[in-house]
């Protein structure tokens, strides 16, 4: 059933484990310098979707849906054998069938063409013609095995938060079997909402917009990645963080110091009742969600340096709608033009002596790229001789084969 | 023509432990890939190494084009990409000396550690792209060429329908003879690439799970193709009722009735409208169970808010009246009226309503049941055609009259509720089946068990060819 997550290719097959994804990038980390470096791909190739993705008009579900296909498809494949824009494009072909918002092969491949020949990408050879994206849409579906139902975090956060006003976060409007009864959870036991302000919300919103940067949607379900969301951005938001501590406090403050939490809650049922109303108690309310806390606290930990990462990652145009900025506001301000302005056309040697340690733009990402490609060329012209054997081998079944 | 053709001539998969059966290939198989038939994740693919070969300049094009074609019969692929990148773009472009990506796929297969005793088992890349593996995740693959790697065999016997996106074929499995349905997904590349209608189906069977709902076991890709991989059914609705050797009883019409009513109840529950009920995707097996097939049109529907749809579904026989009348906004209902021409066809053997366009269709429907007034169809002005096509003259139903002869005084009730005019008065798929029709009339619902002894298969395809031949000998008869 398309509500049923546990019974879905989301949770059985495209939920995978580190030494996986380890395994998967394994010829790209024989030809790049730094294995950072395809750290940085990853908040880049998600930023080319998302930009290329909101020039076609897609909701943020649909851009989710395409970074999604473009980690799942990576894990089969290498960046240095394949060109990444080809299968961006092909990825948002997908994704907005898959996700009910089609565009025409003709007018994604216009698009394409035009946002990858500007800078920074200056790709020029992206091919005019619709069947080359045919083509590998048909390679793209056949490595997703097809599975093209995909879970995001996007849902389980409106389900857990009652937002203060109804506001145009609708954008799940299209997702499959929303229509059934507005998503039951398919996890957990706490029937519970939150009570959030509308930023806090869209903080949490921002936070998993931010967690398609990095390789998370491959390594932990969605739900989790909704509730860390929120913990964040409970922790992160201003006024509830001052909540926050209130409520810790008065939980000291309480007689019964053998259980704290309980007493939280008890402490949350009573205060609601009279007081103010945003005064709800976090804490209990994450506990009675009968998820694993330190689960929830690893991910807080990768979605933390997943930031700490992207900190020193310059693009001139960074997006609005992610909650960088609250982890690292004053910072990106203070560097990002020194370098993003002079990266275009920094050579490669300047940067490789001054940046490499230090941070990424695209265009050294796109040096970068180059360079695993014309390496892994190189590598494979000198070859041995037992390899031309093998394509003779392969050339005489070719032959046999008709 | 026929199906060897398309899948027998070119066996692209191919699994290496039965690589000395190379080049004896022509019988009409398809491999079938390993769940969902595909490598296990983290085995890195190698169809798409074919999309970016670096083998402009080089001698090794040859056999990496060569190879290239059978993986990819309908796309092809003589410009790559790479070539237009070297050419520019990048910021140091260098002369680079290539090598086709097969020979380092080529090598990595000869690398990958074999099982002792595989023999010759080296695969080429596009061998091993549309291999599939037998359902051993992470365990080493059994290579004894008798061993489990041709279960995944499909052999093809016969064409048995044609679908939304393309041909349905009968196919046995050669190691356990369990026959499926294969729906080959027709690509076009020039146009949009896969069809959307097939993402739906794929994406709606995938969560889909009933025994009234066709069992979509699996997906393939094989020979450049895509197949959907079905439970075989024996016959579906328009051919089984067509044949004249075995007819149904009462109480196996009421249990078909009230199977294809379960059916939608699930789907309606599920938030998915069907949208192209009829006889040819009601789909029947031997043991007297009834599925609803062929998905291609159906999508999710919100229950709270109603979006606007296209109008131009359902095949014209079976088309709501409001659908006639233009209506972009709907719901479930319109799979109601279906199954309520499909509960009148159950008896009388035809289709009820033939119309021969829009405007006929809704004549017919008129001559039967009555021209629709605003007493019983309430939001019946306000919809879009309604100038353009509402009843001329007032004409009286004798709906009961005319079916009374075939259906009974309960079975008329609930028909009649399925045919209502105005669709927010329709009976859902829910409240049917509490309909008295199933809890109080004699005899109860029967499952036609006894269709196993009907001989053949009985499919709307071959109903049309063996009408068409009987029409050509009688023509041919009186010539």
């Amino acid at each position: 059933m398309a509500t049923d997550f546990w019974a879905s290719s989301h949770y059985k097959r495209w939920i995978v484990d580190r030494a996986t994804l380890k395994e998967s990038r394994s010829d790209d980390l024989q030809y790049v310098d730094d294995p950072e470096y395809l750290d940085f791909f990853a908040i880049f190739f998600a930023n080319v979707i998302t930009k290329l993705g909101k020039k076609l008009n897609f909701r943020q579900r649909v851009i989710a849906t395409a970074i999604v296909f473009f980690r799942r498809f990576y894990i089969k494949n290498s960046y240095c054998e394949t060109d990444p824009f080809i299968v961006i494009a092909a990825c948002c072909y997908v994704a907005g069938k898959a996700e009910e918002s089609p565009v025409h092969i003709k007018n994604m491949v216009a698009e394409a063409r035009l946002f990858f020949s500007q800078q920074p990408y200056g790709v020029k050879y992206f091919p005019s013609d619709n069947s080359k994206l045919a083509e590998m849409e048909f390679y793209l579906v056949a490595d997703l095995e097809c599975d093209l139902t995909v879970f995001h975090p996007y849902r389980t956060l409106l389900s857990l938060c009652k937002k203060e006003s109804s506001n145009d976060l609708q954008t799940e409007a299209g997702e499959v079997g929303v229509g059934v009864d507005d998503g039951p959870r398919y996890w957990g036991s706490g029937d519970g909402q939150l009570e959030l302000p509308d930023d806090a919300f869209q903080l949490a919103w921002s936070i998993v917009n931010d967690t398609y940067r990095s390789d998370l949607c491959l390594l932990y379900p969605p739900h989790l990645l909704a509730i860390t969301a929120l913990y964040l951005a409970v922790v992160l938001h201003g006024p509830t963080r001052e909540l926050l501590q209130h409520q810790s406090h008065s939980v000291e403050a309480t007689p019964v110091h053998s259980s704290p939490r309980r007493s939280s809650r008890q402490n949350s049922s009573t205060s609601s009742s009279h007081s103010k109303k945003p005064s709800q108690d976090f804490v209990a309310f994450f506990a009675e969600l009968n998820i694993s806390m330190p689960l929830v606290a690893t991910i807080a930990q990768e979605i933390i340096s997943l930031y700490t990462l992207w900190e020193r990652y310059f693009e001139d145009s960074d997006h609005v709608d992610s909650a960088r900025g609250t982890f690292y506001g004053h910072a990106s301000a203070q560097t990002q033009p020194a370098v993003s302005h002079s990266g275009v056309s920094t050579p490669v040697e300047n940067l490789e002596d001054a940046q490499r340690p230090h941070g990424a733009t695209p265009t050294f990402l796109l040096q970068v790229l180059t360079r695993m490609r014309e390496n892994r060329l190189s590598d494979m012209a000198h070859a041995s001789s037992g390899r031309h054997v093998a394509v003779n081998k392969m050339l005489e079944r070719t032959q046999a084969a008709g | 023509m026929s199906t060897k053709h398309h899948l027998g001539d070119s066996p692209i998969s191919y699994h290496p432990s039965a690589a000395s059966g190379w080049a004896d290939h022509d019988s009409p198989r398809i491999r079938k890939t390993s769940k969902a038939g595909f490598r296990p994740i983290g085995e890195p693919s190698s169809a798409v190494k074919l999309f970016f070969p670096r083998d402009e300049d080089d001698d090794e094009a040859g056999p990496a084009s060569q190879h290239k074609s059978p993986a990819s019969p309908q796309i092809h692929s003589e410009v790559p990409a790479k070539r237009a990148r070297d050419e520019g773009a990048l910021p140091a472009p260098q002369p680079m000396q290539v090598l086709p990506s097969i020979v380092r796929d080529s090598l990595k297969a000869s690398i990958v550690p074999k099982p002792a005793g595989s023999g010759d088992v080296s695969v080429s890349p596009a061998q091993q792209s549309h291999t599939v593996e037998p359902d051993t995740e992470g365990t080493p693959r059994p290579s004894s060429p008798s061993g489990t790697t041709c279960k995944d065999l499909y052999a093809i016997v016969s064409q048995v329908g044609e679908g939304t996106f393309g041909k349905v074929y009968k196919a046995r499995n050669v190691i356990t003879n369990v026959h499926v349905a294969l729906k080959r997904i027709r690509m076009e590349a020039e146009k949009d690439g896969f069809p959307v209608t097939a993402m739906r189906e794929i994406k709606l069977l995938q969560s889909l799970r009933h025994q009234n709902v066709v069992r979509l076991y699996e997906m393939m890709v094989s020979n450049g193709s895509v197949y959907m991989v079905f439970e075989y059914m024996d016959h579906d609705l328009t051919g089984v009722l067509s044949q004249t050797q075995f007819s149904f009883s009462e109480a196996n019409l009421k249990s078909l009735c009230s199977q294809m009513l379960a059916g939608l109840a699930y789907l309606h529950r599920k938030g998915v409208i069907h949208r192209d009920i009829k006889g040819s995707n009601i789909l029947i097996n031997n043991r007297g169970e009834l599925k609803l097939a062929d998905f291609g049109l159906a999508r999710f529907y919100q229950k709270r808010r109603r979006s606007d749809y296209t109008n131009r579904v359902i095949t014209l026989w079976y088309r709501p009246p409001e659908l006639l009348f233009g209506a972009t906004v709907y719901g479930p209902e319109v799979d109601m009226w279906s199954a309520g021409c499909i509960m009148l066809e159950l008896f009388t053997k035809k289709p009820v309503f033939q119309g021969n366009d829009e405007i006929h269709q809704l004549d017919v429907i008129y001559r039967i049941l009555g021209t629709p007034s605003t007493e019983r169809w309430q939001g019946l002005t306000a919809l879009p055609w309604y100038e353009l096509v509402k009843p001329k003259d007032v004409i009286h139903g004798h709906f009961r009259d005319l079916f009374s002869r075939w259906l009974s005084p309960a079975a008329l009730d609930l028909a009649e509720r399925l045919l209502a005019y105005d669709p927010t008065q329709r009976v859902t798929a829910l409240e049917a089946l509490e309909a008295p029709y199933f809890k109080e009339e004699q005899p109860p619902p029967e499952l036609p068990v006894d269709l196993s002894t009907l001989e053949g298969e009985w499919h709307e395809l071959e109903t049309k060819r063996e009408r068409a031949k009987k029409r050509r000998k009688l023509e041919n008869g009186l010539v």
